[in-house]
Order: structure tokens, then C-alpha cells, then sequence
């Protein structure tokens, strides 16, 4: 596998993974919609499965000397990694956000642990919507990111929208971190849970699509 | 025991089946694979490598089954493929480094006399190279594997004529050193030059398998002006075609007692040109 996720950084990432990974600083924006910085991930994806695509990324693959579903753990592991990264690089800007002498995010969920949560399981959202859909037909990345992008912007509607309309979010999670520590943790754990879960079944659906798939 | 042995394939698509594809590699020698575009050439090879996944059939290499062994198989064969550039804007360097991490018998110092010897620079990007050095660099790569058995999709077709030829050299030269060569192409001239064997194609259907020699020696061409055939001959003549000064078809070398037109040798164009036909008539 190592060979693998070397192999998809140095040949099959875009460009842009690394430099959207940066994107992380815009939580300092003092009134931002701020899980659209998780979703500059998804945009990465996308964009590394449409230059493998240009790149005949999986034919180079299948002619090595590799199980087919190896394909598939290589580039999920690789999302993850991404993903991973994006939100560790967060953390040190939501810790700044929540210090700026300026006032709480007016847009919506502000910079602070319940935001990590709740993008958790954007993620892990995007993630099953993404593959299930890409592993059937690899040549149709856009069909996947299309629907993917349906799937998330609901999310982050909904999510936004709770910010200000449900009371308990509104009054206890999206608070300064020195607040209700406790629900927020909760929320946290959750999404974590539910992002990893997401990811795995996301994982199993693709390798039994792609097995399937003629190429 | 076989190199490749591919038994009763079968992969049926709406527009287009594979039927009972069966076929076997002798080791060291240069089998061509030949068909018209579209009689199921490429179709075949993926079905080999599981890109396609057939509906019923066999495939062994060395002797074992492909789908319990794809991983040992893959480090002894290579696949060249004249049509698909893998990353065309990174340098073949890099693109080597990765590559050569999977192979359990890479070979460092074959890799650098492949790429001296093909004039390849390693500081260039796939799109920087000639559709022939592509091919080669493909070849460079498989051959620093130890790869006994090469499997080439067309890498000749869209060649000038001189690097085509400086490729059979190659191919040639590969086997002699044991190196078994499976090499599918509509340019049927290539394998008159280097093919030991041939493997035809027709509408998902294997035609013949045999010698090239004995193949083409099998078939011969008549020319006639039209009023000069019998009805008699007429039922022995396979593909007729016009011509500059009449029409031309082929017969079988057995078929040919009796026949007062003038034959000539049949090469493997002519053969294909007139098998194809046929079916058209």
C-alpha cells in the first residue's frame, strides 16, 4: 500500500490538492460559510480522478503487478489522507479565529469544534456519494461530482440553516470553545464514527463495483 | 507447457460477441494477432488482463490460472500498448521511480541499457516523444522487469515505415534471447517480416491459428477477367474483388488441381483482404 499512495501522490494527485490544502487559513475570514473549506477537498478529488482519467491513470494501474481492489484502496487512502490533512491544517486557524478581536461568524457555524464535526460528516458524505458512483464508470467523473456536489450543498444548507433555526445548536455547538466543551466532543466523536463509516462502506461499494466494471 | 493458453472465451456485448476465443502461445517465438479494426483484437487482450471480464472461458499463463495469480503472473509479463500515453506531462524518470518499486525482479542496469540504447532522454514527458519512442519506452520498462512474455496491442500503428521496421529488429532480437511475443496489429506487412506464428480474428471468432508460413502457403490468389471461371471454380473462390483488369479472389492451395488461371503466391494482406471480403459478398 505504501507503494501505492507513493505512486498516487508523485503520478495521479492534482496539483491543486496541495495548494487547496491551504485553503485551510480561510477560517480567518471573519463571515465565511466555513464547510465550504472542507469542501475545496472534494474539488481536489475530483479533480485527481479527472486527470487520471486524461492520464489513463487506471490502465497504468491495472498493469501492475497489484490486485484490482488494491486500485481502489490506494486512491480512498489517499482521500482520506487529504481530508485528514485539510481539517489537522484547520485547527490552528480555528484556534486564531476564536481569538480575533472580532465578533462570532454572522453567516453561520463558526470556527470551532462543532464545525470539525458536522464537516466530518460532509465528508463522509461525499465520500459514499463520490466512489459509489465513480467506481461504476470511471470515464464519468462528472456525473459523480455532479451529484456529489447536489449531496453536500444540501448539506451545508441544512447545516447552516441549523446554525440559526435550532435552538440547541444555535445556543450550545456553535459557541466559542470555551463553552459546552462536553456537546461539542459528542458531536465530534460522532462525526468522526460516522465519517469513518461512511468512508468504509464507501470503500466496500467501490470494490465490488469496480471488480464489475469492463474497462 | 504453454506460455498463454486461452480456452473457449466468450464475452458477449450488445453490438458485438466474442465466441469461443481459444487460443495458445509457443515460447520464443512472435505470434501476430491479426483482424480487421473492431473483430475483437483489443477485446481479447483486456479479457487477458481482466479489464473485461468474460462471460465463460479459461486463461492460464505459465500454466496458471490468471484469476488466482494475477499478482505473480503480472511480474513476469509485459503489456506494451501502442495507443495509451500514462501520464503524459510527468518525466519518464518519475514515472519509472514509481513503477519499478512494484517489481520484485527489476533490473536497474537492464532499464539504463534499454533506455541508452532506444535514444531515450529520461528528462522528457511522455508528450515530448514520438509515437515510436513511446513503444519503446513501454518496452524499456518491460523488459527491465524480466518480463518473459510481452503482450503488444498494436504498437506499430501509427508509425513512420522506418521506425516500424527498427521496432521488428527489436522484437526479433527479443526473440531470440527466449522472450515469447504476442503482438496484435492490422498491419499485416509487420508480421510478414517478423511473425512465427498467426492468431486471425474475425467478428469475435478465431479463424486460424497455425504456422505464418504454412498459412499463407495454404491459399493462393487467382486473377481472371471474369468470363474465364467456371461454375465449378466459382464455388471454390473466396472473396472475389474487383481489380485494375478484372477481379481477384482467393482459393485454397488444396482446391487448385484442375485450375488453368493464372495464380500467383498469396501474402498475408492479400489473405485477409480477401477472408474479409467474403463475408461481404
Amino acid at each position: 500500500m505504501r507503494k501505492l499512495l507513493k505512486k498516487e501522490i508523485s503520478l495521479s494527485m492534482h496539483p491543486t490538492a496541495a495548494i487547496f490544502l491551504l485553503l485551510s487559513m480561510m477560517l480567518l475570514i471573519p463571515n465565511y460559510p466555513y464547510y465550504v473549506i472542507f469542501f475545496y477537498t472534494s474539488l481536489a478529488i475530483f479533480f485527481t480522478c479527472l486527470l487520471g482519467r486524461e492520464n489513463n491513470d487506471v490502465f497504468f494501474s491495472m498493469m501492475l503487478p497489484i490486485h484490482k481492489k488494491d486500485i481502489v484502496k490506494a486512491r480512498i487512502s489517499f482521500v482520506v489522507l487529504l481530508e485528514l490533512a485539510q481539517i489537522i491544517i484547520a485547527i490552528p486557524f480555528a484556534f486564531l479565529r476564536q481569538s480575533m478581536p472580532v465578533p462570532p461568524n454572522e453567516v453561520g457555524m463558526g470556527a470551532n469544534i462543532t464545525l470539525f464535526g458536522f464537516s466530518f460528516i460532509m465528508l463522509g458524505v461525499f465520500n459514499l456519494v463520490f466512489f459509489s458512483i465513480y467506481y461504476k464508470d470511471v470515464t464519468k467523473v462528472g456525473v459523480a461530482f455532479n451529484i456529489s456536489c447536489i449531496i453536500v450543498s444540501l448539506y451545508i444548507t441544512v447545516a447552516e440553516t441549523c446554525a440559526h433555526v435550532v435552538p440547541f445548536v444555535k445556543n450550545y455547538l456553535n459557541t466559542n470553545d470555551t463553552q459546552y466543551i462536553p456537546y461539542k466532543l459528542i458531536v465530534l466523536v460522532i462525526g468522526i464514527v460516522i465519517y469513518a463509516a461512511l468512508t468504509f462502506v464507501a470503500y466496500n461499494k467501490s470494490v465490488k463495483s469496480f471488480e464489475k466494471l469492463d474497462l | 507447457m504453454s506460455i498463454l493458453e486461452v480456452k473457449n472465451l466468450n464475452k458477449k456485448y450488445p453490438f458485438f460477441e466474442l465466441k469461443d476465443v481459444s487460443f495458445n502461445l509457443e515460447q520464443g517465438k512472435i505470434t501476430g494477432f491479426i483482424g480487421k479494426n473492431g473483430a475483437g483484437k483489443t477485446t481479447t487482450l483486456k479479457a487477458l488482463f481482466n479489464f473485461v471480464h468474460p462471460d465463460s472461458g479459461e486463461i492460464s499463463f505459465f500454466g496458471e490460472s490468471f484469476s488466482k495469480n494475477e499478482f505473480e503472473i503480472k511480474q513476469r509479463i509485459g503489456f506494451v500498448s501502442g495507443g495509451i500515453d500514462y501520464y503524459s506531462k510527468k518525466k519518464i524518470k518519475n514515472i519509472t521511480a514509481v513503477t519499478k518499486s512494484f517489481y520484485e525482479k527489476w533490473d536497474d542496469s537492464a532499464y539504463k541499457k534499454y533506455i541508452t540504447m532506444f535514444g531515450l532522454d529520461e528528462n522528457k514527458t511522455p508528450s515530448q516523444l514520438s509515437a515510436g519512442m513511446k513503444v519503446k519506452y513501454s518496452l524499456a520498462i518491460a523488459l527491465s522487469h524480466n518480463a518473459e512474455l510481452l503482450i503488444l496491442d498494436e504498437p506499430t500503428s501509427g508509425l513512420d515505415p522506418v521506425s516500424r521496421d527498427d521496432l521488428l529488429d527489436i522484437f526479433m532480437e527479443l526473440c531470440n534471447e527466449g522472450i515469447t511475443i504476442l503482438f496484435s496489429t492490422h498491419i499485416t506487412s509487420d508480421l510478414d517480416k517478423c511473425a512465427d506464428n498467426i492468431i486471425y480474428i474475425k467478428n469475435g471468432k478465431i479463424l486460424a491459428e497455425s504456422k505464418i508460413n504454412s498459412f499463407v502457403k495454404s491459399y493462393k490468389v487467382l486473377e481472371f477477367t471474369g468470363e474465364d471461371v467456371t461454375d465449378v471454380l466459382k464455388q471454390k473462390l473466396i472473396g472475389r474483388k474487383k481489380t485494375k483488369n478484372g477481379y481477384s479472389a482467393l482459393i485454397k492451395t488444396s482446391d487448385l488441381q484442375g485450375v488453368t488461371i493464372n495464380c500467383k503466391e498469396a501474402d498475408l494482406e492479400e489473405i485477409m483482404i480477401h477472408i474479409e471480403k467474403e463475408g461481404e459478398n
